[in-house]
């Protein structure tokens, strides 16, 4: 029988605050980037024209079709040498990362900026309102309040997909386990430990996105994927 | 721009052998964890469908255990800290497929319970009221028609798995994107491998992702 024993693991306990605190800065850099990137590609998916539509569509497809490991990887050791630049672990997960999430939250703004009555855009339109303004004024305020819920879960995915970045070896709760786990010889413990730190960020996460999409359904709203 | 990068894939091409360990390394475990993932989904979805508490609340904490943890983790706590509970070693690969067979077990789970919730009562009720035991009415009624509105989801999982498979290359299974690692640091060329296997796995899943949608729009049009 193993004897447990998490005192090595308290020992180091600001070695995994650390970690976790930089999976939150790249979670958080790669949403502040990936939220308005991803508008951006929603916009010129639903665009009449082509060389709009099209570039968008290829970014979006090919984003999400290939596994995120692969993207980082390429980003992280291809990137570099086509373009000359110095790559951080940091830089290359946060543009991996928004990019990525980019391509799926142009589908969640999609999905919305849809979902809103064909109607409503024509009165608008017969109002006397520019399309740009009728996006802003009229659909875009209907749509995001539908898609808070999809926008959420989407964020949610994120922070668990960050995990990856340890793989290229960025300071990330998951590599400060690892770290751990080598320095203390403990990895049964030390692997729990984050297992269940990541379980209460990520369940409490969830269970908001689940109360607010409960307070959505009862509004009447909500519903756009 | 200075001295543009001359690309060159022939040191790619070359090495297709050891590609294609990889893509046959990747084949196995997707047809590992799409088995036993849906499979075992199945089993705790019937579980969180269920009344019984000492059925559904295990069900229950098993799918939000592993929906609402990394798959990365799973994977790494399967491979380095398991074995320190068990008296055996455990490869790469058991690691690899433990860890997303359950993790796809849990998300496939909250389909199939959803698809099941969405057959009206009333024909489950009808079923037993010409005499089916319920697991004849759920066998023969509302799966074959819950598993149609399913199809979507699960197709989506299985794109899903697939592009998990790449993870096991954290714990040195033998599948495309590990060898992808050993060749682009053999030929000290990152930019052709890797863009390599990335057109791979697109070229791998694209179809399948076309036919999901193919699917969605049939299923939009046939019935809500």
């Amino acid at each position: 029988m193993h004897a447990w024993n998490f005192a090595p693991v308290w020992a180091n306990a600001d070695l995994l605050a650390l970690g976790l605190l930089n999976t939150l800065k790249v979670t958080g850099a790669a949403l502040a980037f990936g939220v308005p990137l991803g508008l951006v590609l929603a916009l010129m998916r639903l665009s009449q024209r082509r060389w709009l539509a099209w570039p968008a569509g290829a970014v979006i497809e090919v984003f999400r079709t290939t596994p995120p490991l692969v993207q980082l990887f390429w980003f992280f050791f291809a990137l570099p040498i086509l373009i000359k630049v110095e790559m951080t672990p940091y830089v290359a997960a946060v543009l991996t990362f928004s990019i990525q999430s980019a391509a799926f939250f142009a589908e969640v703004f999609r999905g919305g900026i849809v979902s809103v009555e064909r109607g409503q855009w024509e009165a608008a339109r017969a109002l006397g309102m520019a399309p740009r303004q009728v996006m802003r004024r009229v659909v875009l305020p209907q749509a995001v309040k539908r898609m808070v819920p999809a926008f959420l879960e989407r964020a949610i995915e994120l922070m668990k997909t960050t995990t990856l970045v340890a793989i290229i070896s960025y300071a990330d709760l998951l590599f400060q386990t690892n770290e751990v786990a080598q320095k203390t010889f403990r990895p049964l413990e030390v692997f729990t430990v984050t297992a269940l730190i990541y379980f209460a960020v990520i369940f409490a996460a969830s269970t908001l996105v689940h109360g607010v999409e409960r307070r959505l359904a009862a509004s009447g709203e909500g519903l756009a994927r | 721009m200075a001295a543009l990068y001359r690309w060159n894939f022939a040191p790619v091409f070359e090495n297709a052998e050891v590609l294609w360990a990889g893509a046959l390394g990747t084949l196995r475990l997707f047809a590992i964890c799409v088995v036993l993932g849906l499979g075992f989904g199945l089993v705790v979805g019937f579980g969180r469908h269920a009344k019984a508490p000492w059925i559904y609340l295990p069900a229950t904490a098993f799918v939000e255990f592993f929906r609402n943890t990394p798959v990365l983790v799973q994977i790494l706590w399967f491979y380095y800290a398991l074995p320190i509970l068990l008296p055996f070693q455990i490869s790469p690969l058991t690691a690899a497929a433990l860890g997303i067979s359950l993790n796809s077990a849990a998300f496939s789970a909250e389909i199939y319970r959803g698809g099941i919730e969405s057959i009206d009562r009333g024909q489950a009720e009808a079923a037993r009221a010409l005499g089916m035991t319920a697991a004849q009415a759920m066998r023969r009624v509302v799966l074959p028609q819950a598993l149609r509105r399913m199809l979507p989801a699960l197709t989506n999982r299985g794109i899903e798995i697939f592009k998990m498979t790449t993870l096991a290359s954290a714990v040195a299974y033998v599948e495309l994107l590990q060898q992808g690692k050993l060749l682009a640091s053999l030929n000290f060329n990152p930019i052709e491998t890797y863009t390599v296997i990335a057109v791979v796995f697109f070229l791998c899943l694209l179809p399948l992702v076309q036919a999901t949608y193919a699917l969605e729009r049939r299923l939009g049009r046939s019935d809500a």
